[in-house]
């Protein structure tokens, strides 16, 4: 068999060992560019390949009172999740945790759902586990599968005010919200967001920023663990927003107006800052926290009273009587009324074929612009309001900042309506505008509209002879001036005198306002404004005078009938909290 | 018997077991790494099975140990036929893996009959050239052995398994040149492929018109033949793509598939990708043993077998590749040597056979795990994961001894 002899010539060995020599070369040539020479770029592209950045959220910012007393804190609660891979079979998963938390499983199988976010990404089923619920959950871990629980910020408000309009809420973006908030590095789901008041406002000071962790994942975007060489990112906590508001005199005005509708404002006139805002109703903010159910939402959504609604910067009323100081500062202004003339009030009076009435049935007899504030005559202002032109008197109301926004630190405010010509052309094409109009309008009637904010701008210039600035929440805020008022310095001073008689004058109609403090000045009118869907509202706007101490209010209550009956005494209790001497009666918190 | 065993084994050629012990360490200490993040039952980790078929390897090796020389040149057509029908049988029965390459054998693991149809072929080829009528000068003596080569390849291509049937072909040209064919001859069996291959790249194709015209004017073939020869390759090359675009898109895709079985741009692109960066990121002395990131956080795909020197890469960085490569062309090195002194033309075609395979497989899969060439499923001898192949691996070893034994006869 092996007959043939293996005659190789030396030239076919150094053939083939050159060949495999440079396949070799090659070969290490090429480990040497991509290990030595490539080295740093896939050291870099290894390390993208590895490791995920993990948001870490930032503890929001705290909202406190003026004197530091805590409003909106955060408090830890518990929420579980799901890791939708490692969950076998989840409809058990679902009914052991429901019988655990006697939360329906219809409920969680659909907050499962709505924060879904991946395979690999825990998915929240339920939060405010309470301790009870956890431990149950802990007996019955071998049975739950990719069930995990994790801490979560919650806000809590410490301070049993309310305060529900102002302080707003947040809210968790989910994935529909996600959806609608376009392309934003800033938050994603699962994130809380300021959707409301204060909340919203101030969003960016109170969200701080989210800090990063890093986790190693695998091929499959698995976690597998921390990343060892990379220090994590800290959030950077949000910062505190120290509000104007006096905790102690925003709890007494939600408890005085806690049984009515309206609203109990009282701002510092020299600054702008506002010290207690009730809309009442209001609702606790913890509603929006917590596991409100789709049906206490819908009995607060339906209530008739409209709790959600901030009567204050979003409520629209007819400013009644106390719109009276316009007319009155246009005829001073213009130099159309002298000081002592009277006009007769017989408790009614015609006015081509309308005929206007009084409050007082029997007539005040013959008043002069003093009498008729102080005791809240409607006939001499029907009268003297005819020597002022339509236009003039429209300027003025504009001024005092009817008809658009204040500009307060909170959202979507409205700006109420002051009909100019234009607008009353327009709505009453066939007949326009009349003297008529002029006359309702004067008595803060009619197509006027007002919100309570505008009112509190209004009474602060007069108050401050017009150097107020925008009413506002922001303790460390500058103040922003109001657009500037010019008066003559006679006008304030009248004004003023009006406005103090309307309190002290024994016929005033506001004295149920004075705290009879020693020292303590009050001025202020009333106002009751007819309504067409009820009763009348009950108005006072007005401010008090220590020294340098001011302080305005504004009370409404809704369909309370006389302002100096109801309206009134609510403002004397503000004045009475703000103005008493002893300053630790003043900070307890009742 | 066993004095003559021992005796063998006493004269053994001992760099090349030294190079093959060396290897296999290597290959276990990946599986180990690999095999230490993996889940399930620690008992049947990649680690654990190569370690259990180091044992029918082993007795491999042995068996061709005991069987004399002459036996093997007698029965070898005989094996190249129960070869035939072996990689056949997996067409009777359903797919493993989508693929017929597997016989499964009531065991766990099942046995991959194309991994032994690589040294039967180089065996039978070595018997074929080395008959001493044998005229090889003669184009078409050169004929036959392609055909015994074609026969298995165009089967497993079937099944399907491109790796496999290209390196059945690569022992042909080595071997019919260290018989003595006429160069020449290899050139016209390697021209009508270049003609093929180089015809979609204008660039190519006119170097390649180029340089066989030299090797024609060099060669001085007879005037009709020559100008027969150059022009039917040039017309091959124009015609393909032609005939190219003929095909429907579908046809077209079938082709493509076959040279690329990841046609899938982002597949095939993310396996050699990923096995880069695992290479690339390694450095020069590695992550450390357990430490690759690219291989436990399972960056890289297949990692046990077609991309295991990315795991080695990564692991143990440059100087160990470095070290592993050496090693690779030291041993091959060593097998054309003993070619070379083999004192018949049998064994020593035995052994060029032989190299050829093993230089094919580690050219192949570490040019494929750095990106040189698309990717193609072959293993790297004695380090990747797999019975078949370590078994076949080791009969090779074992075919490399008895056939550098010249104190037998």
């Amino acid at each position: 068999m092996l007959k043939s002899k293996n005659l190789v010539p030396r030239s076919r060995l150094l053939a083939a060992n050159s060949v495999i020599i440079f396949v070799f070369t090659i070969l290490l040539f090429r480990f040497f560019h991509i290990q030595i020479y490539g080295y740093n770029k896939y050291k870099i592209r290894a390390d993208i390949n590895r490791i995920r950045a993990i948001p870490t959220a930032a503890p929001r910012g705290m909202i406190l009172d003026r004197y530091g007393q805590i409003l909106v804190d955060n408090y830890p609660t518990y929420i579980l999740t799901g890791l939708p891979n490692e969950m076998g079979n989840e409809n058990w998963s679902f009914s052991v945790i429901s019988n655990c938390t006697a939360i329906d499983t219809a409920i969680l199988i659909d907050n499962f759902d709505r924060y879904f976010r991946g395979r690999f990404i825990p998915s929240r089923i339920i939060k405010d586990l309470t301790f009870d619920q956890l431990s149950c959950i802990e007996e019955h871990k071998h049975e739950l599968a990719g069930i995990n629980y994790i801490q979560f910020s919650e806000r809590s408000f410490p301070s049993d005010v309310n305060m529900s309009h102002v302080l707003g809420y947040v809210k968790e973006i989910d994935r529909s919200l996600m959806s609608n908030m376009g392309d934003t590095e800033e938050y994603d789901v699962g994130d809380l967001i300021g959707w409301q008041g204060l909340e919203k406002q101030y969003e960016n000071r109170l969200r701080g920023e989210k800090g990063l962790s890093f986790l190693q994942v695998d091929a499959f975007g698995r976690e597998v663990g921390k990343v060892k060489d990379i220090n994590d990112i800290k959030p950077i906590p949000g910062q505190d927003v120290f509000t104007t508001i006096d905790l102690g005199l925003q709890k007494t005005l939600e408890k005085a107006m806690s049984r009515y509708i309206g609203i109990a404002l009282v701002t510092d006139p020299v600054t702008g800052r506002i010290l207690a805002f009730v809309s009442s109703p209001d609702f606790s903010p913890d509603i929006f926290t917590g596991n409100t159910t789709l049906r206490e939402w819908r009995d607060i959504v339906n209530d008739p009273t409209k709790p959600l609604l901030n009567r204050i910067t979003n409520g629209l009323y007819p400013p009644g009587s106390t719109f009276k100081m316009i007319t009155a500062i246009a005829l001073l202004e213009g130099l159309m009324i002298e000081q002592d003339e009277e006009f007769e009030c017989a408790g009614i009076y015609q006015f081509g074929d309308r005929v206007f009435k009084c409050w007082k049935v029997s007539g005040h007899g013959k008043v002069n612009l003093d009498q008729a504030i102080t005791q809240s005559c409607n006939i001499f202002f029907y009268q003297a309001v005819q020597r002022v032109s339509l236009n003039r008197f429209i300027n003025l109301c504009q001024n005092f900042g009817f008809g658009s926004k204040t500009g307060i630190d909170l959202p979507n405010e409205l700006a109420g309506l002051v009909p100019t010509r234009d607008y009353m052309n327009r709505r009453y094409t066939s007949r326009g505008w009349s003297r008529g109009h002029l006359l309702n309008i004067a008595l803060g009637q009619g197509e006027l509209l007002a919100t309570p904010i505008q009112l509190a701008v209004y009474i602060n210039k007069i108050a401050t002879k017009g150097n107020t600035f925008i009413p506002h929440f922001l303790l460390s805020k500058v103040p922003e001036s109001t657009n500037s008022i010019n008066l003559n310095k006679e006008t304030w001073v009248n004004i003023e005198n009006y406005l103090f008689n309307a309190v002290n004058h024994k016929y005033g109609t506001g004295l149920a306002a004075d705290p009879k403090i020693n020292g303590l000045k009050v001025y202020g009118k009333t106002g009751t404004a007819q309504n067409p869907h009820g009763d009348d509202h009950a108005w006072f706007v007005g401010y008090a005078k220590d020294g340098n101490q001011m302080a305005s209010t504004i009370i409404l209550v809704e369909n309370g009938g006389g302002g100096g009956k109801i309206a009134a005494p609510i403002a004397r209790i503000a004045f009475k909290h703000l103005f008493n001497k002893n300053i630790e009666d003043r900070l307890a918190v009742k | 018997m066993f004095k003559a065993v021992y005796n063998q084994a006493s004269d053994m050629p001992i760099s090349i077991i030294i190079f093959t012990i060396m290897l296999t360490c290597l290959g276990l200490i990946s599986l180990f790494s690999i095999s230490m993040h993996q889940f399930g039952d620690l008992a049947i980790t990649t680690f654990t099975k190569q370690l259990l078929f180091l044992i029918p390897a082993i007795v491999g090796f042995l068996t061709i140990l005991f069987i004399p020389k002459y036996i093997i040149h007698k029965y070898i057509y005989a094996a190249y036929s129960l070869m035939l029908i072996l990689i056949l049988i997996p067409f009777l029965f359903d797919t493993i893996a989508g693929t017929h390459r597997w016989i499964n054998i009531g065991l766990p693991v099942g046995v991959q009959p194309s991994e032994f149809a690589k040294w039967i072929m180089v065996v039978a080829l070595a018997r074929y050239l080395s008959d001493h009528n044998l005229r090889i000068k003669r184009f078409t003596t050169i004929l036959f052995p392609i055909f015994i080569a074609l026969v298995p390849a165009i089967i497993i291509l079937q099944q399907p398994d491109l790796g496999t049937a290209i390196i059945l072909l690569t022992p042909i040209l080595p071997m019919l040149y260290w018989v003595g064919a006429r160069p020449f001859h290899l050139f016209i069996l390697v021209a009508p492929v270049l003609s093929i291959a180089t015809a979609f790249h204008t660039i190519s194709f006119t170097v390649w018109a180029i340089l066989m015209g030299s090797v024609l004017y060099l060669t001085q073939p007879r005037l009709f033949f020559g100008v027969m020869f150059y022009f039917g390759n040039i017309f091959l090359g124009l015609l393909s793509p032609f005939l190219w675009n003929s095909l429907r898109p579908y046809q077209q895709k079938r082709i493509l598939t076959l040279f690329n079985p990841e046609l899938d741009p982002l597949g095939a692109a993310y396996q050699t990708i990923q096995s880069k960066v695992a290479i690339g990121s390694g450095g020069f002395f590695g992550k450390g043993l357990g430490l690759g990131t690219q291989t436990h956080l399972k960056f890289l795909p297949v990692q046990e077998s077609d991309f295991i020197v990315s795991v080695i890469g990564e692991e143990f960085g440059f100087i160990t590749i470095s070290i592993m490569l050496i090693i690779f062309s030291l041993f091959i090195l060593k097998i054309v040597k003993l070619a070379f002194l083999a004192k018949e033309r049998f064994p020593g075609l035995v052994l060029i056979g032989i190299g050829t395979i093993f230089m094919a497989h580690v050219f192949v899969n570490t040019a494929m795990s750095t990106g040189m060439i698309p990717v193609k499923g072959l293993p790297l001898p004695f380090i990747s994961a797999g019975g078949s192949f370590l078994l076949s691996c080791f009969i090779m070893i074992g075919l490399i001894i008895k056939m550098s034994d010249e104190s037998i006869e």
